[in-house]
């Protein structure tokens, strides 16, 4: 982001030297590269510190939190080290940075299931701020290209009984049972062995709990089996299975949550 | 105003030199190498280590049958004179040299294990990434970064029989790979962004050729006994000689 705005900069010193001196002026003055007057730092320190860290490593006094599962499981969740560059909640493909949209919905919503704050109150200009500063904690951002965004276009037969019934074969074949339980309770003969890249233990998503992390939305559901949730055991089927059939899947999981 | 104009292209300057410096940091060249030269030695270990054996522990019973209870898991392969297998040494940072091998890097999930354990890639290329089994695999990818830490790369589910992915070798270092269905499968690669990685063979040996002379940082690294780096310098048209020994 940084990189492009600078290149742009330059094509414009190479026009007209005066435009270049304004804008430099404007851009020594402002405290940050959109022009804005919002401090990223202290704003981050006052909302975000206490969990993610002062350094962005996690190690806030406010570092992990446990919550009781409908099923009686103990979820145990940790923030995130914004210093690995990880992150779960993207609609760009396994592997990739997620796109500053996705960041700034992360910061709007919050994520209730793991006690991560909604942050409404913060403006646009503000969340700018913010992410850059964010993006600042891992080497990633400067060095990696942007990602393609998946875009979604739901079909209108999503939860019609058919596309229900074809969904329920794919969840089988799939293997979603495995960690998720054939009923979706979460139950699978993997889930007591599962964990995230960084050693703490993972339960796997309870369907019939209908508490998702990133969303309540048909396209919430499509884009996490989509694009896999990096760092936890969730794996991408972008891959495996055509969109027609992800949108089957998709069918089949409203019904699992009772929608 | 003069002083300000000046200011302003002193600034240009800079602006552009930063973005400039920041392409170079990524770009491998590939030149002609004549009179290169090379890096040869062995890497052994202090003394012989046990190789530890593995357990597999899985709820599913077809997967008790097919997988086995245990495995060795062939982290230590030490030869009778201490040479030890599957290091990788690898010169880091380099700017120039000979051609990056095409070559795509094969992942496979075999009887509940990936092969190979340890292996090289090389940017650019392609990862493979087959199932073999009749099970559902999937296949988590990430960077090794400082701390312990695991930068995920990729994480693909392979659920069919004879499911064959490929993905482009995006990123550098040593990756490990975990199966978060089979907790107990595991390998290694090095991604290399120059052609100068080697991978010792049975007696510890290793050779890495067609070096342009200077200095180079080297790594040299092992799953069980870690990593080390150190300098070294090749000179034209010489074998350099570089041995290192581990202990635990
Ligand atoms: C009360 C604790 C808490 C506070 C305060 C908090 N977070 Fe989080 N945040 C979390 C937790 C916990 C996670 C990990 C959630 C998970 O993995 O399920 C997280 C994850 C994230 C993620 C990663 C999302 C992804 O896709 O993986 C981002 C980005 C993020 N937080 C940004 C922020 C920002 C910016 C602020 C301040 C405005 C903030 N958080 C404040 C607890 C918090
Ligand atoms: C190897 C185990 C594994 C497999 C196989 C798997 N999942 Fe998951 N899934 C997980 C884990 C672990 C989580 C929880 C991640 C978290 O809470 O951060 C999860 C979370 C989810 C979520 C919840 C996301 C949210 O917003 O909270 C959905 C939806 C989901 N998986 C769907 C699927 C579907 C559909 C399939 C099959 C196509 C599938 N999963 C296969 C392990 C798995």
């Amino acid at each position: 982001m940084h990189q492009k705005q600078r290149k742009g900069f330059f094509v414009l010193s190479l026009l007209s030297l005066p435009i270049l001196l304004i804008m430099t002026v404007m851009l020594t003055g402002a405290e940050n590269a959109y022009g804005g007057n919002a401090n990223g730092e202290e704003i981050y320190k006052i909302n975000c510190a206490v969990c993610h860290g002062v350094k962005g490593d996690s190690k806030g006094e406010v570092c992990y939190n446990t919550n009781v599962e409908k099923s009686g499981k103990e979820i145990t969740t940790y923030s995130r080290d914004f210093t690995l560059g990880v992150f779960k909640f993207r609609t760009t493909a396994t592997g990739c940075l997620p796109d500053e949209n996705d960041l700034k919905r992360i910061i709007s919503t919050g994520i209730p299931k793991s006690f991560m704050p909604s942050f409404n109150d913060i403006s646009p200009e503000e969340k700018m701020a913010l992410i850059e500063y964010v993006e600042s904690f891992s080497e990633r951002w400067e060095e990696e290209d942007p990602c393609d965004v998946i875009t979604t276009y739901m079909p209108n037969w999503v939860g019609k009984s058919y596309s229900v019934e074809k969904g329920k074969k794919i969840y089988q074949d799939m293997k979603c049972w495995e960690c998720h339980g054939d009923k979706g309770d979460g139950a699978g003969p993997k889930a007591d062995k599962l964990k995230d890249d960084w050693g703490h233990k993972m339960v796997p998503f309870d369907f019939t709990s209908g508490a998702l992390k990133r969303g309540t939305a048909p396209e919430d559901i499509y884009i996490t089996f989509t694009t896999g949730l990096d760092g936890t055991g969730m794996p991408s089927y972008e891959d495996t299975l055509g969109e027609d059939d992800r949108w089957h899947l998709v069918s089949y999981t409203l019904k699992l949550m009772g929608r | 105003m003069k002083k300000l104009v000046f200011l302003a292209l002193v600034l240009s300057l800079f602006i552009v030199d930063t973005s400039d410096a920041r392409k170079k940091k990524k770009k491998y060249e590939v030149i002609d190498v004549t009179n290169g030269g090379s890096i040869t030695g062995t890497i052994k270990a202090a003394s012989k280590v046990d190789d530890p054996v593995m357990k597999i522990e899985t709820k599913k019973p077809d997967e008790v049958e097919f997988c086995g209870t245990e495995f060795q898991s062939n982290m230590y392969i030490i030869s009778p004179d201490l040479g030890v297998k599957n290091v990788v040494v690898a010169l880091l940072k380099v700017k120039q040299g000979k051609a990056m091998p095409e070559k795509d890097y094969v992942i496979n999930n075999l009887k509940c294990q990936f092969e190979p354990l340890v292996g090289l890639a090389f940017k650019g290329n392609n990862f493979v990434i087959k199932n073999s089994d009749a099970l559902f695999h999937n296949t988590n990818l990430g960077i090794q970064l400082k701390g312990g830490k695991k930068r995920a790369v990729y994480n693909l589910a392979l659920p069919n029989l004879n499911q064959v992915l490929k993905k482009k070798i995006k990123t550098k270092g040593v990756h490990s790979i975990k199966c978060d269905a089979h907790p107990w499968m595991r390998a290694y690669v090095y991604s290399s962004d120059s052609p100068y990685a080697a991978l010792t063979d049975d007696s510890g040996k290793f050779e890495i050729t067609d070096i342009p002379a200077g200095t180079y940082k080297v790594l040299i690294w092992h799953e069980g006994f870690g990593e080390v780096k150190q300098e070294i310098t090749v000179e034209a048209g010489q074998a350099t000689t570089l041995d290192h020994t581990f202990s635990k």
